[in-house]
């Protein structure tokens, strides 16, 4: 009796036991998170669908052939060749969404374009395909002379949708070419767009000119020429031509770099003896000295904050690159990697620092995590120099050479997909990406 | 008895020396005289009766001395011819003596006849007087035999009762044995019952306590195998588990991979950036509903996170109902990209 009372209570325990544990592994199964700390590799597949035209269009690429440009030479997504697509819809209701699926697309750009009276008027829409959501539905108009613009402003705001980051496609790039003549060589200050269209040369000269810098209103650019015999730093204003040499100091006047305000130049002078790095009021031009010591302080540039400025100093021995904090701190070394590192471009982030580095004789461009401290280099080619990084902090464009010449090449900031920009006749160098006109 | 008796005093001679033997050849040997006298004379008329003369040789002679010497008895033969030669030495011996006696005899005879009435008077006499000196001694003897007899019989009796007595004593000692002997056995029936029911008492004993014993056995072996299906069970089911989560493990690596092919973390996405969906499966792993849990506070973000849960068109999901249930019906998925700037 005992013994019965013993097993129906064993039998209990059993039953309750295993109940327990029927519950029990729901429990826990809802406590499983999958987590995801890696994303694709590859680039975002998109589509740009042709836009439906209606109207006279200009000349030229069509809107929707420069937006899939723009972002192809993001490195961030791969657009889908038009040719493959199953079907080419206009507007949204004609997205089957299950076609788009089957090409493995995650976004379709539908759109239509109509120029009235000269004045191009798109409407598109951006469609999340797997979502069957629409991101972006608006219209934007330019004169038909500015399809390029209005091209690079859809293509800002298909990339804004898509990575929550401002797009940089509508900003201009500013680089020197150099043509080689019979006659001697001819250097071309030139400005255009991101994708290296509507090149606009704003000096010719027959001496050099090195290291165009954007003001902060994208409405100026400084540089240095040699068009006296001598290096002097000029102010630019593009709209109207006007220039103006604001530094032309004995000795060394380089390297300019606008200050936030847009109010003020740092740029490297040796008027005293050494190449040091000063600040000048553009309105007094009264100039105050950043750094004090017997090596050479060159390469300036300001970081994110406006405050405090990278250079590039040989004080250790060979050209490293350092960091004040504020005019009056004590500059701080950033680099160690290798002998040489040179030419700092801080991120707008305030995360990275861009510059050249050399490595086994051969030039990179390289980026230091400025938290971290550690080095990443993002290129492959062995003559880079003079990087520049987009105001978005996404793409960075530089110089390198290319069958023995020098070309542009825009890459992801992170190290992904170059693009190079069609080159245009000769060497081209010293490219400066524009911040963001708005 | 008489025979008896005598048998006893004959026993120590031999029968030819007996006097008894001896009397009857005498009288044989008168008797043979007398009738080669008698044949020659006149016949005596009446016969002496055997029985009567030799009672009378025996008592009227004295006992002869033995003539036979046994020691020098020769072989029978011998002593057969010599006894023959002697009988017929002794028989011409007699025929010449027989003669001579004859005459002798003649005047003897009258003698005698007279001597004879006499004697047998006195014989008579004699006869009556032993008659009853033998009645008497018969009776005497025969009182002394009944005497005897009652002696004997009174030892006979006596023997007889110490006899029965003794018979009695055996047999009481023999009973007092058997007695012993059966108390003996009693007593070792009565050991070995006593031992057999202490053994069967034992045994019982033994038996109870086995029984009890395999109870208490069969109580701990079901225990046991209770215990052990219990363990099974537990066993069984956290294998089960196990076998679940490892499975569920699998689809999860395989729905990480999916995700992870399908997840593009935009270009504004950071480290610190992490959205979390719930997702609702069907159990054929199409995807029922997605919702934010817990947004980044980017949209772009939060719709990467979506757009790639959504891109999987179907999740790998066990094929097994339960652990599809217990870990794919609806569970959470975090984007967090660690790498991200």
């Amino acid at each position: 009796m005992k013994n019965r009372v013993n097993r129906s209570a064993g039998r209990l325990s059993l039953l309750m036991f295993v109940m327990a544990s029927l519950f029990v592994v729901p429990a826990t199964g809802n406590e499983l998170l999958i987590r995801i700390t890696e994303g694709a590799d590859s680039a975002i597949p998109v589509s740009v669908v042709p836009f439906a035209e209606s109207g006279q269009m200009p000349e030229g690429d069509k809107v929707s052939r420069i937006i899939q440009n723009n972002l192809q030479m993001s490195g961030e997504f791969a657009p889908l060749p038009p040719e493959q697509m199953l079907s080419l819809p206009s507007k949204g209701s004609d997205v089957y969404f299950r076609d788009w699926r089957l090409l493995g697309q995650r976004y379709v750009l539908v759109g239509q374009v109509s120029n009235s009276g000269g004045t191009l008027r798109a409407q598109y829409e951006l469609y999340d395909v797997s979502q069957e959501k629409r991101l972006v539905g608006a219209t934007a108009s330019a004169p038909v002379s500015a399809s390029r613009s209005l091209a690079h402003h859809i293509s800002d705001r298909v990339y804004e949708a898509i990575t929550g980051v401002e797009g940089a496609f509508s900003t201009k790039l500013a680089y020197v070419t150099l043509e080689r003549n019979a006659d001697g060589a001819i250097y071309r200050l030139q400005v255009s767009d991101v994708d290296g269209k509507r090149a606009r040369v704003r000096l010719e000269s027959d001496e050099p000119i090195l290291s165009p810098a954007w003001s902060p209103d994208a409405k100026k650019l400084a540089y240095v020429s040699f068009e006296t015999g001598k290096p002097a730093v000029y102010v630019h204003e593009l709209e109207s031509g006007n220039r103006e040499r604001v530094a032309d100091f004995p000795g060394l006047n380089s390297a300019p770099a606008w200050s936030e305000d847009g109010r003020s130049l740092l740029m490297t002078l040796s008027k005293d003896g050494n190449a040091e790095i000063y600040r000048m009021n553009l309105a007094t031009r009264d100039l105050s000295r950043l750094t004090n010591h017997w090596s050479i302080d060159t390469e300036p540039s300001y970081d994110h904050t406006g405050r405090g400025f990278f250079f590039t100093s040989d004080r250790s021995g060979g050209p490293q690159i350092y960091h004040k904090a504020s005019e009056e701190a004590e500059p701080r070394r950033i680099t160690f990697g290798s002998r040489y590192n040179a030419r700092p471009r801080p991120g707008p982030s305030g995360r990275y620092v861009y510059y050249v580095h050399q490595r086994d004789r051969a030039f990179h461009i390289a980026r230091t995590n400025l938290e971290s401290g550690a080095e990443t280099v993002l290129t492959r080619s062995e003559s880079d120099e003079s990087p520049s990084v987009s105001p978005n902090g996404r793409m960075l464009i530089y110089a390198t050479k290319s069958g023995g010449e020098s070309v542009l090449t825009v890459i992801a900031a992170d190290g992904g997909a170059a693009y190079s920009l069609p080159a245009s006749r000769g060497d081209v160098r010293e490219p400066a990406w524009s911040p963001i006109v708005r | 008895m008489i025979g008896h008796e005598r048998d006893i005093g004959d026993r120590t001679q031999p029968p030819w020396k007996s006097p008894v033997a001896l009397s009857v050849f005498l009288h044989g040997l008168i008797l043979v005289v007398a009738l080669a006298g008698w044949s020659w004379t006149t016949p005596i008329s009446d016969p002496v009766p055997p029985s009567i003369s030799a009672r009378l040789v025996t008592q009227a002679e004295p006992e002869p001395s033995p003539v036979v010497d046994v020691i020098d008895e020769p072989d029978r033969d011998q002593e057969r011819q010599e006894a023959e030669e002697e009988q017929r030495r002794q028989a011409q011996e007699a025929e010449r003596r027989r003669q001579e006696q004859e005459r002798a005899e003649e005047a003897r005879r009258i003698q005698q006849q007279k001597e004879q009435e006499q004697q047998r008077q006195a014989e008579a006499e004699q006869e009556r007087e032993r008659k009853r000196e033998a009645e008497q001694q018969a009776a005497k003897q025969k009182a002394e035999a009944e005497a005897k007899e009652r002696a004997r019989q009174q030892a006979e009796e006596e023997r007889r009762r110490e006899e029965a007595a003794r018979k009695a004593e055996a047999e009481r000692l023999e009973a007092e044995q058997e007695r012993q002997k059966q108390e003996a056995e009693r007593q070792a029936r009565e050991e070995r019952e006593r031992q057999e029911a202490e053994r069967k008492r034992k045994e019982r004993e033994r038996q109870l306590k086995e029984s009890q014993l395999e109870a208490l056995a069969q109580e701990a072996e079901q225990e046991r195998e209770a215990e052990e299906r219990r363990r099974k069970e537990a066993a069984a089911a956290k294998a089960r588990q196990a076998r679940m989560l490892s499975e569920s493990e699998k689809y999860r690596g395989l729905i990480r991979q999916r995700l992870m092919s399908t997840w593009y973390p935009p270009a504004s996405a950071t480290s610190q950036m992490s959205t979390t969906l719930q997702i609702t499966l069907l159990p054929t792993g199409e995807l029922a509903s997605v919702t934010v849990v817990s947004g980044s506070g980017n949209t772009a973000f939060d719709n990467s996170a979506l757009s790639a849960a959504t891109a999987v068109g179907r999740y790998p999901v066990p094929d097994d109902q339960q652990t599809f249930d217990a870990y794919f019906r609806q569970f959470p998925i975090e984007f967090n990209p660690e790498n991200a700037q």
